[in-house]
């Protein structure tokens, strides 16, 4: 088999039996493999629970390349972000029929609707949102230049000016009018924020993208959407209306209060908070999710990807629209009748 | 206008897994019941892609009876451009549109999530 031929290869292996292969819960943009393997030798020698991560048949241009992915894991992991050990990566579609990479496989859920509703573990919410914050604080001491990661477009080509654009060209190819996007991205760009210097952002961390066993975080997941940036990005993100799942009235991940998890950012960064400058994200991260949901749509619309899920998830473009007015115009909601 | 897939289109959809990747896979005593299902799916599909969305409103902001697909672009290209920003009652009136654009929206595809903002 090409693979367990490339695992020997890469960690100088006699010899690699893989026992087990089984696929794992994850993003809708990449697929997740449990990987079981014996290594005869070499720098892995014994058994080992790994993870093999390589596209999904269908991808949205937005996303990285695995190869780029395992560099941003390895600069994440030499950090102290706790992350998966990054062991492997190939860009040659030969051994698995897609580009992937090779992380070591660690114990937890994700699943955020299940820890999100968990009431046992809400004597712990509040340290593991704290410990959230400060897992965000060490992913944002990453900072230009770095050298390992010169394929990551600069933040003048990725900030908030620019995903306006971004925005609305996508809205002049989408087939449906959205003018409570357009009314939200016409707010975004008179309210612009001035300019912060750029670290590394996550531009996916929420509830869902990080493994919880017994309480505790182990891993902070799904780095395919990561670049240089401005950390309240991450800080709204996470904080956002649609990554809250059974919880709405927890404004940190659905899993407690913001205090904590801003107490960890905060005493790890010595940087405070600007609840204005958040909010400016938070809107933003509305029209942003809002806009994926619908490019995730259009996969199973247009892009050779029939999937129910998929279809279900433009549905979830209009939750992001009445986020985007509750947050502008909270006085307007008396009218809806 | 509604968002695409269209409701009928989700149905559709829904249906064709109900009846040929989970029926099959049901004890042969329900798969009946699951065919029916899959006939109420079929007969609220027709039914929904007759439905309307309220467009009066959009209408009486800009006096003119257009098609509702043409105005609510137009409507989208005014706010892009900010056009009614600061002009009463025009920009009032455009808000309140919104609004209910939104929670028609959502009364279609996820009254749940209106209720649990405190809205119906």
């Amino acid at each position: 088999m090409a693979l367990s031929h490339f695992l020997a290869a890469a960690s100088g292996a006699r010899a690699v039996e893989i026992s087990g292969l089984e696929p794992l819960h994850g993003g809708a943009l990449q697929e997740n493999w449990g990987l079981d393997a014996r290594f005869s030798g070499g720098e892995l020698g014994g058994d080992q629970r790994l993870v093999l991560r390589t596209d999904a048949a269908t991808g949205i241009t937005a996303s990285l390349t695995r190869s780029q992915e395992f560099a941003i894991l390895k600069a994440a992991f030499a950090t102290g972000v706790t992350v998966p050990e990054p062991l492997f990566a190939s860009a040659d579609s030969t051994i698995w029929g897609r580009p992937f990479l090779i992380m070591r496989r660690v114990d937890g859920i994700a699943a955020a609707d299940r820890i999100t509703s968990d009431a046992a573990l809400d004597p712990a919410f509040p340290a593991i949102a704290h410990r959230l914050g400060c897992e965000l604080a060490r992913i944002h001491a990453i900072r230009p230049p770095r050298p390992d990661l010169a394929f990551l477009p600069p933040a003048t080509e990725t900030g908030p000016e620019r995903q306006i654009v971004g925005f609305r060209a996508y809205l002049d190819r989408h087939p449906v009018p959205r003018p409570v996007l357009e009314w939200g991205i016409r707010w975004l760009e008179t309210h612009l924020p001035s300019p912060a210097g750029p670290v590394l952002c996550h531009h996916d961390f929420r509830t869902g993208n990080y493994l919880l066993d017994g309480g505790v975080v182990t891993a902070i997941l799904d780095w395919e959407f990561a670049g240089w940036g401005d950390s309240d990005e991450d800080i709204a993100w996470f904080c956002c209306k649609s990554w809250r799942f059974a919880r709405l009235d927890r404004e940190a991940g659905g899993i407690a209060d913001r205090a904590p998890f801003y107490r960890g950012y905060e005493s790890t960064t010595g940087r405070r908070i600007d609840p204005q400058r958040v909010h400016f994200w938070e809107v933003l991260a509305s029209v942003r999710w809002a806009v994926i949901a619908l490019q995730q749509c259009d996969r199973h619309m247009t892009a050779g990807a029939p999937d129910l899920d998929l279809a279900l998830t433009g549905r979830r473009a209009g939750e992001c629209e009445l986020e985007i007015l509750m947050l502008l115009d909270r006085a307007g909601s008396c009218c809806d009748a | 206008m509604r968002d695409l897939p269209s409701a009928a289109a989700l149905l559709a959809l829904g249906r064709e897994v109900l009846a040929h990747e989970l029926a099959p896979l049901l004890p042969e005593e329900r798969r009946p019941d699951a065919l029916l299902i899959a006939r109420c799916m079929a007969i609220a599909e027709h039914e929904m892609a007759t439905e309307e969305a309220p467009l009066r409103e959009l209408r009486s902001l800009y006096g003119s009876d257009e098609e509702p697909e043409e105005l609510l672009r137009r409507f989208a290209r005014d706010l892009r451009i900010g056009a009614f920003e600061d002009r009463e009652p025009a920009e009032p009136a455009a808000r309140a549109l919104l609004w209910r654009l939104t929670v028609a929206r959502l009364r279609r595809s996820n009254p749940q999530f209106l209720a649990a903002n405190g809205l119906r």
